[in-house]
């Protein structure tokens, strides 16, 4: 792949954090543009730790509030531990939205949430299951993937959530099977006959399955065990060997016990189309949805050649597509429609707001952030179907899905809500510090200049003139320039007195929300 | 001109009744009149902000004070003899002859050094105490916004809908106005043009041909389609009409305005306007060195009176005077003293112009009080507070209950009598049958009693305050339709009156002053 030789400025690195991160701030820019591309990705592949999530709802009657809960057994009584149940999900949907928003300048988050999208996984009925799932998919993230999807297939979530729990020499369940093939490794080619699919058959799908027998989930909500594990029972496997279709050059899977999974997926990887549905994927994730002849043939090659080479570790692919020519070019540029979740982070992270209160009411807050994100579309825990969100794949619309008429209007109202003083849990005003996200610009006393690191940092392109020029009026509320200079300086020689602090907040304010409602913020 | 005053709820207390004449209860009509109207629902205010801090003493003159003005700022003063009179005590720029009209034909208050308590002259912060309605620096809803919120709490979620199709207020230009910011979103809706449905709030989205061109422009048309404003706005502007040839097409604020005629003629349910002219931060050559009365705040002054002078003249054409009013504002008003640059710094304390054909009054305060030494930095002193100014609109405009206004507001409110003209009037658009009008009133000479008849007996009596009748001034068969009387009344002592109109239907009052 043509390496990126082109200058490297603002404009540069803020693409290439925009496409990366849920959201930068101006001086991540500034930074990035001063280490250079190479060093910036560097450190984009650092792996960023985070906390457990914790208990924060009263309706919690195992662990105390402020503790973890993804190590604790359930209560005996049913209500009570339905109620627990309950009140886990919503510590752990919160937990997914603080982790988004709180994000450390990585690729991580980004990564983690594209393996949720790849996989679809939604909730098996024990919140730990699907905690220590989130954990799989953040710990492989920028890891080796063919380790993920072996990981991932005998995972308690996973086999709940596709029967693999169920399947046995008994009673085989083709669920998981199906969807290794169809979703997670070989994608489903042009059908060729019936029961042929392109890249595997059905006979394929009914050899998965027997592959896969044998494993059973232990632990769901109980009482006494305080963890959901996976265990490979032998009597439940399928102990014949199976033999796969002419796509794998009829080759067969030897029995092989609690071994036997992983011998059938190293033979899955070794499919060409394996390196390459996972890396259409990625580009579309991270350049552009448009896969042309050209781009097929001089990028995704390239890409599944290194994927390849590199036995699977998904990190030399994305260095080399974040640092190409193609990444950069112009016609890529703005070509994605922000996501919901990026969408909402794009108006907090960018300014850092997050939510620092006490326990529960940052819980409360981020609960209700990861709501905002569910009605807008998209809720993290909870993809539509086991292929994900369709804008990530429905041809021939992909992102445009995200915007319809229903969803347009719950932008605006977050956008508006976000940047009022009325957002208020348990009497704490949650609101886009705006007066931080102004001061971190170049030269906050210009007003055009505010305007200029504004679009910068929010917008994919420049805009025109006259639209700078407009929201350079809503920043000074039509007065000439230098009364917003002033009114600035007042507001820094006393910083905390809220006679000059609020009229520049309320300046701000009304800017951002005006950008978060054009066209060109809901675009990346 | 004197304070007016009209029969209405609280004022009829005052009166002394009781009022039986001839068997009939005059409470008994009047509870009939003095109900509050329906017609509170079709009220419209404008707003004007004069955004950057209007020089009052360069639009409203202290006529009697004008030797001190000299002291004070002779190198921007207007010469004595181009000040269009109000009254002997109170003058207009030279510019404002709109608006002078507008005043003699009693559709123009000057509401005189409105302020608030210690002044602030940074433009942010006070354009912020202006726009929430309050010193608190904590308040950050609008006073429109509260006074919304109070009457529709499920704002934004419950609406647009079918009881409420359109926007309770628009902001003309592409931001929302602060003063209607509510709990839980801003009740203004942004409008550059409203024959435009577009709601794109700013202009130029262009497909560049690239992937990023085609994404914006599907987003623009989606935020287009989903507009639940845009559609009903565009379609009563259609349908609405602009009769006024007084209207400057060069004029921003005359277009604006008019567009605003249109959408109110067209039937768009929207009860404020906000409309906004820059420019009025004049620290320098406010007026032209060899003309005063010219120059660049005399041509901000001019296009507001000629404005809003077309705009009553078309509202007067579409019939529609009676349901709307408006007013200026602007941040504060500036210093007494002009500055070197022949123009004037930051100050305090300025005048607010309130139109329409509802008005309670002329002038509203007395002049300001214009020092004969120069005090450096000296701005105008408050005298009516403009919280309870906004409180006295939505008293007299909107009839919000007194308990809800003041749980609005963080002053004891004073009220003023500010939109109380048109308690008893006609609609000339629509005929009502319990509707009478008086006018000029008051009156000093001769006036009209305009009211619409059935076919039927009618009596007309002028009473006094009192409620003895004076005498029958009309006794006879009426066709049906407006009915125009001309009375002469010079011999009438100062005081109130009323006439009593009554057939075998309808028993209707209406009230007068005698100057």
């Amino acid at each position: 792949m043509t390496p990126y030789t082109g200058s490297w400025t603002a404009s540069e690195a803020a693409h290439l954090l925009r496409r990366c991160t849920f959201g930068a701030t101006y001086t991540d820019i500034q930074n990035a543009v001063n280490l250079g591309l190479s060093q910036t990705l560097n450190q984009l592949f650092i792996a960023a730790p985070i906390d457990e999530p914790l208990a924060y709802d009263p309706a919690e009657q195992i662990v105390n509030l402020g503790e973890t809960w993804v190590n604790a057994v359930y209560p005996q009584d049913q209500t009570a531990n339905i109620q627990t149940e309950g009140a886990r999900m919503k510590s752990l949907a919160a937990w997914l939205a603080k982790n988004l928003n709180q994000e450390s300048l990585s690729l991580t988050e980004k990564m983690q949430f594209f393996w949720q999208n790849h996989f679809g996984v939604t909730t098996s009925g024990d919140a730990r299951a699907m905690y220590y799932f989130l954990q799989l998919l953040r710990q492989h993230a920028l890891g080796n993937i063919k380790q993920l999807v072996k990981d991932v297939t005998i995972d308690p979530c996973m086999l709940l959530f596709l029967n693999g729990s169920t399947n046995t020499v008994f009673s085989p369940n083709e669920n998981y099977g199906r969807e290794l093939l169809e979703l997670f490794t070989v994608g489903k080619g042009a059908q060729l006959a019936a029961g042929d699919y392109g890249t595997f058959t059905e006979q394929d799908v009914a050899a998965a399955a027997k592959i896969f027998t044998g494993y059973i989930v232990q632990g769901v909500r109980s009482a006494t065990l305080p963890q959901v594990t996976s265990q490979f029972m032998a009597p439940l496997h399928d102990n014949t060997s199976k033999t796969l279709s002419y796509h794998f050059a009829n080759q067969t899977i030897m029995a092989a016990g609690a071994l036997e999974y992983a011998n059938y997926i190293d033979v899955v990887f070794n499919q060409p189309d394996t390196a390459k549905y996972i890396c259409r994927k990625l580009y579309r994730y991270f350049v552009n949805h448009d896969i042309t002849a050209w781009v097929e043939q001089n990028i995704i090659t390239d890409m599944a050649l290194t994927f390849t080479a590199n036995n699977f570790e998904v990190a030399p692919v994305l260095q080399e597509l974040l640092s190409s020519a193609h990444f950069y070019d112009i016609s890529v540029r703005g070509a994605i429609i922000r996501s919901p979740l990026e969408t909402l982070c794009a108006m907090l992270n960018t300014s850092n707001t997050v939510a620092n209160f006490d326990l529960q009411t940052t819980y409360q807050i981020y609960l209700s952030m990861y709501g905002l994100a569910d009605q807008m579309g998209q809720g993290y825990a909870t993809p539509p179907s086991v292929a994900g969100w369709t804008p990530y794949y429905q041809a021939p619309a992909f992102y445009r899905l995200w915007i319809n008429s229903t969803y347009i209007k719950k932008r605006f109202d977050v956008a508006s809500l976000l940047t009022s003083n009325f957002y208020n849990v348990n009497g704490n005003v949650f609101k886009i510090k705006v007066v931080d996200l102004l001061n971190g610009l170049s030269a906050p006393a210009s007003a055009p200049q505010v305007i200029d690191d504004l679009c910068l940092l929010l917008f994919p392109k420049d805009v025109p003139a006259t639209d700078k020029l407009l929201l350079k009026n809503i920043l000074t509320n039509g007065l000439p320039d230098f009364e917003w200079t002033l009114q600035y300086n007042e507001y820094l020689a006393d910083p905390t007195n809220p006679v000059f602090f609020n009229p520049v907040e309320l300046r701000m304010q009304a800017v951002l929300n005006v950008m978060f409602k054009m066209p060109q913020f809901h675009v990346c | 001109m004197k304070r007016r005053s009209f029969l209405r709820n609280g004022a009829l207390a005052s009166l002394s009744l009781p009022f039986v004449q001839n068997g009939f209860s005059m409470q008994a009509i009047a509870k009939k009149l003095f109900d509050v109207p329906k017609s509170a629902e079709d009220k419209v205010l404008i707003l004007i902000r004069m955004n950057g801090g209007n020089d009052g003493l360069n639009m409203i003159f202290p006529r009697d004070q004008y030797a001190e003005l000299l002291v004070q700022r002779a190198n921007i003063l207007v010469p004595e003899s181009q000040i269009l009179p109000l009254t002997a005590e109170v003058g207009l720029h030279p510019k404002m002859t709109g608006m002078q009209t507008m005043f003699n034909e009693g559709k123009l208050s000057v509401i005189q050094n409105v302020g608030y308590p210690e002044p602030n002259r940074s433009h942010f912060r006070s354009m912020d105490i202006w726009t929430t309605g309050a010193l608190d620096i904590n308040q950050t809803s609008g006073w429109l916004g509260r006074y919304f919120d109070s009457a529709y709490p499920n704002f934004p979620d419950a609406y647009p809908n079918l009881d409420f199709p359109d926007p309770f207020a628009i902001s003309m230009g592409s931001e929302v106005s602060s003063t209607c910011q509510g709990l839980m979103g801003n009740f203004s809706h942004a409008v550059s043009d409203p024959f435009n449905s577009s709601n794109l709030l700013l202009t130029s989205v262009t497909n560049d041909g690239t992937y990023y061109g085609g994404q914006i422009e599907y987003i623009s048309t989606l935020i287009n389609q989903t507009n639940e404003y845009g559609q009903q706005i565009s379609s009563a502007a259609s349908a609405g009409n602009s009769l006024s040839n007084l209207y400057d097409p060069q004029n921003s604020l005359a277009v604006q305005l008019k567009y605003i005629a249109q959408m109110i003629s067209g039937g768009l349910q929207t009860k404020v306007y906000i409309l906004n002219v820059n420019g009025f931060d004049t620290h320098d050559s406010q007026v032209d060195q060899n003309n005063l009365q010219e120059g660049v705040h005399a041509d901000l002054l001019k296009r507001i009176s000629d404005a809003v002078r077309a705009f009553q003249h078309d509202l007067q054409l579409l019939g529609l005077e009676q349901r709307v009013a408006g007013l200026t504002f602007s941040e504060f008003g500036r210093q007494i003293a002009s500055n070197g640059s022949m123009g004037t710094d930051h100050g305090d304390a300025a005048p607010i112009i309130l139109f329409g054909s509802c008005i309670s009054n002329g002038i509203i305060g007395p002049n300001p009080q214009i020092p004969n030494q120069v005090n450096n930095q000296a701005g105008l002193p408050m005298q009516i507070d403009f919280r309870d100014v906004y409180a006295s609109l939505l008293k007299d405009w909107f009839e919000v209950d007194p308990n809800t206004i003041q749980s609005l507001f963080e002053q004891n409110i004073n009220y003023y009598d500010l939109l109380q003209g048109c308690t008893n009037a006609i609609d000339e658009a629509a005929p009502d049958t319990l509707a009478a009008l008086v006018y000029p009133n008051p009156s000093l000479g001769q006036h009209q009693l305009k009211f619409y008849a059935q076919s039927e007996y009618y009596q007309v009596y002028l009473v006094d305050q009192s409620g003895k009748i004076l005498r029958k001034v009309l006794d006879q068969h009426l066709k049906q339709g407006q009915q125009i009387l001309a009375f002469e009344i010079q011999h009438l002592a100062p005081g109130m009156y009323h006439y009593l109109i009554r057939s075998n239907e309808i028993q209707k009052l209406v009230s007068f002053q005698k100057l």
